[in-house]
């Protein structure tokens, strides 16, 4: 049940690589973060309870409600519904999701030394997750297929600090929620401020600051 | 009473923001300072007497040791200098009294979050504290709310995000490598260094390398670093560049020490040379061209943190020359930034081209310039030369010759790019370019010759641009004849306790 969650996981990462609606991929956090809530329902020992209830808000709350309703306000505001143009066009970047996503389950086949502190699905479809948020943030041109890259980029980290068998001490999830909130709200913030301030929220507004300006 | 290093900006902040007035921000401001500097003094003291090997504040989370009791030193020092200049930089602009007032807190919880990164004990916790200075220093970076502005707080704020989160995944991918040692306490890795997987800790040291060297501004992935210390006000650009690169660095250094531990520092050196290196080359090829001194002085703060990565990877004598490299540069590095907020302030344009005479203008701007450029460039009785021979001598020692060659070759392309600026802007005569004539109010109906001039420049009358000067008060100059003074004495002469203080910290490094 768990593997087949991850593998779910792994999937709406290529659905993501492969539409270019921004709400669809808004949808798609959401899925992810009640994936990662189930698969912490499922998996986790439930010996440690302050903790299970502090990651189950993260997820279920924080990241399943809180964060898509936070980004689809800045859209309907803002009115970018489409990332078009892409530097790479969907299909291809489909395609080398599904290579990256491939290699995250080859690196779980490994057994080696070293190897039994961490479940090894986990493992590699968290890597390929952070992989692929990476190449779509910087194939993407919008500003808010950027952020949303970024909290994909956290729901990777997040799958991975599962697979590690111990858990983090508590203090730390608390400073990575904190951090990915504040985070989110501040790069919303600054996406509203740019939309105000240039006219398109398109990456290549933003190049302005050069080293040389050679027509001076 | 030593925690409250921790909790006083804390009240401070929420006193502030009901209250909001400019006379009790700048009060704050400068009363934190002093509290911090007081604090960090009798850290040091108790150290020295008790001579034990840590002072532990709030359980085992934060301790002072004799590493990062230099940081700490440094910390406190450039932020009493740039609070007292903090106050006269404001004295003449009409900021109103709420983006004061964010602006004061905001500062407040960056010096708050690099304490917390300094003190920490635990690889997590300074995580944590790193990633709270970015979003601290957000707002600090978009203060002028130009377009300009705008888009080096977002570059800041979305590059350095992501790199900490790999550097979360290099903290997850040592914590797989810990086994058994269920801890992420600094001394307890130490301890336990043997037991870890040498695969998981090679792959976590890269995580950890990319992740907090782009806070420190190491190369490949210094992107956000030109941007941000060439939009913020002065008195943040030298915050940025004196003490949240070294917070920074204090990270790494801490987990190169485990690398040394387990016996993988081979590997680590190889990637600190490389970045360093490659540091060093960016700066030298792009120094040339610039055209806007901020982002200059922010590109030679990137050299310097590649050659304080280049000290730690030659080892020995070299780890000391780092030390002294970090103490020197914070010094000489954060006048430089707040006389180009004199500067700044006089001409109102950050274009080189379109600046020259500083001395004419302003005699004690344009003398701070140039010893400034002196300290910078590492002539003689700057500490930055001893610095530098020292990790010539040391590059030497350990027969990495051709080291030495492209180290001192690139430094001299680097000096002589900024030098060749820095002349070009202090000497000759007063020229008026284009746009202003004197004695005209500036109101630039052209949006693009808008964005070139800074936000404080739209402000203020224009006749500075001519004749007579604005009017500077002397908080504008003290803080760094303070700071020039004091690294001429480092360089002539280094005190003793400042020598223990650098050895020490050089010492806690080393294993041997």
């Amino acid at each position: 049940m768990v593997n087949m969650l991850i593998v779910l996981f792994g999937l709406t990462m290529l659905y993501m690589a492969a539409t270019s609606r921004i709400k669809a991929h808004i949808k798609m956090l959401s899925i992810q973060g009640l994936i990662l809530f189930l698969i912490l329902f499922l998996d986790e020992d439930k010996t440690n309870l302050i903790n299970l209830i502090f990651l189950s808000i993260e997820t279920l709350l924080v990241k399943t409600i809180l964060i898509p309703l936070f980004l689809t306000r800045i859209l309907n505001k803002n009115e970018v519904f489409r990332d078009n143009e892409p530097h790479i066009p969907n299909f291809y970047s489909l395609v080398i999701a599904s290579i990256m996503l491939f290699a995250g389950f080859m690196i779980s086949n490994l057994h080696g030394q070293g190897f039994e502190n961490v479940t090894a699905l986990y493992f590699g479809v968290s890597i390929s997750t952070i992989l692929i948020s990476l190449f779509l943030i910087t194939t993407r041109k919008k500003i808010l297929t950027h952020v949303i890259g970024y909290i994909m980029m956290e729901n990777g980290i997040f799958l991975l600090s599962l697979s590690v068998a111990k858990e983090m001490p508590i203090i730390v999830s608390m400073g990575v929620l904190l951090d990915i909130f504040i985070a989110v709200f501040i790069l919303g913030f600054l996406v509203n401020k740019i939309n105000t301030a240039f006219d398109e929220l398109n990456i290549c507004e933003l190049c302005n600051l050069k080293d040389c300006d050679c027509n001076d | 009473m030593i925690e409250a290093i921790l909790i006083f900006p804390l009240i401070a902040c929420l006193i502030l923001f009901f209250i909001k007035s400019k006379k009790l921000n700048d009060f704050a401001l400068i009363a934190y300072a002093i509290f911090h500097l007081v604090i960090s003094i009798s850290l040091y003291l108790k150290k020295i007497n008790l001579e034990t090997s840590a002072t532990k504040l709030f359980g085992p989370y934060f301790s002072v040791d004799s590493l990062n009791i230099l940081f700490l030193l440094i910390l406190s020092v450039i932020f009493a200098g740039v609070a007292f200049y903090n106050k006269s930089y404001f004295k003449n602009t009409d900021r109103s009294d709420k983006a004061h007032t964010y602006y004061s807190i905001a500062i407040l919880l960056f010096i708050f979050s690099m304490t917390g990164t300094i003190l920490s004990t635990n690889l997590a916790l300074s995580w944590v504290f790193i990633e709270a200075t970015t979003l601290a220093s957000a707002y600090l970076i978009y203060f002028n709310k130009t377009k300009h502005a705008l888009e080096a707080a977002w570059k800041y704020v979305f590059i350095c995000s992501i790199g900490i989160a790999l550097a979360f995944v290099g903290i997850i991918l040592l914590s797989i490598g810990t086994g058994s040692i269920n801890s992420l306490f600094f001394n307890d890795l130490y301890i336990n260094a043997g037991k870890i997987v040498p695969f998981w800790l090679k792959l976590s040291f890269v995580f950890i390398l990319v992740g907090f060297g782009t806070k420190m501004g190491l190369a490949p992935v210094h992107a956000w670093l030109p941007d941000a210390h060439s939009e913020a006000p002065s008195p943040v650009s030298a915050l940025l560049s004196a003490t949240l690169l070294n917070s920074a660095f204090l990270i790494i250094l801490r987990f190169y020490k485990l690398m040394e531990l387990t016996h993988l520092d081979y590997f680590a050196k190889i990637l600190l040379v490389s970045m360093g290196l490659l540091s060093l080359f960016i700066t030298a090829v792009f120094v040339f061209n610039i055209n806007n001194y901020k982002r200059m002085l922010a590109y030679s703060s990137i050299e310097n943190m590649g050659i304080i990565a280049i000290g730690i990877a030659v080892g020995g004598l070299g780890i000391y020359a780092a030390m002294l490299h970090l103490l020197a540069h914070s010094l000489i590095k954060s006048s430089f930034f707040l006389t180009a907020g004199n500067i700044l302030k006089q001409f109102k344009v950050k274009k080189i081209s379109e600046i020259s005479g500083i001395l004419k203008q302003d005699k004690p701007t344009g003398w701070l310039w140039i010893a400034c450029f002196v300290g910078i460039a590492g002539i003689p009785p700057s500490p930055l030369f001893l610095s530098e021979f020292l990790l010539l001598k040391a590059m030497i020692e350990r027969d990495q010759i051709p080291l030495a060659i492209i180290f001192a070759i690139l430094l001299t392309i680097i000096i002589f790019g900024i030098g060749k600026s820095v002349i070009k802007m202090s000497f000759g005569d007063i020229k008026i370019f284009n746009k202003i004539a004197p004695g005209q109010n500036v109101i630039l109906s052209d949006q693009r010759e808008r964005e070139n001039l800074s936000d404080d420049a739209i402000w203020i009358d224009s006749h500075a641009t001519a004749s007579p000067p604005l009017r500077m008060t002397i908080g504008m100059y003290a803080p760094q004849i303070v700071f020039i003074t004091a690294s001429l004495i480092l360089g002539i002469c280094i005190p003793s306790f400042i020598n223990q203080i650098i050895n020490n910290a050089a010492l806690a490094v080393s294993i041997t």
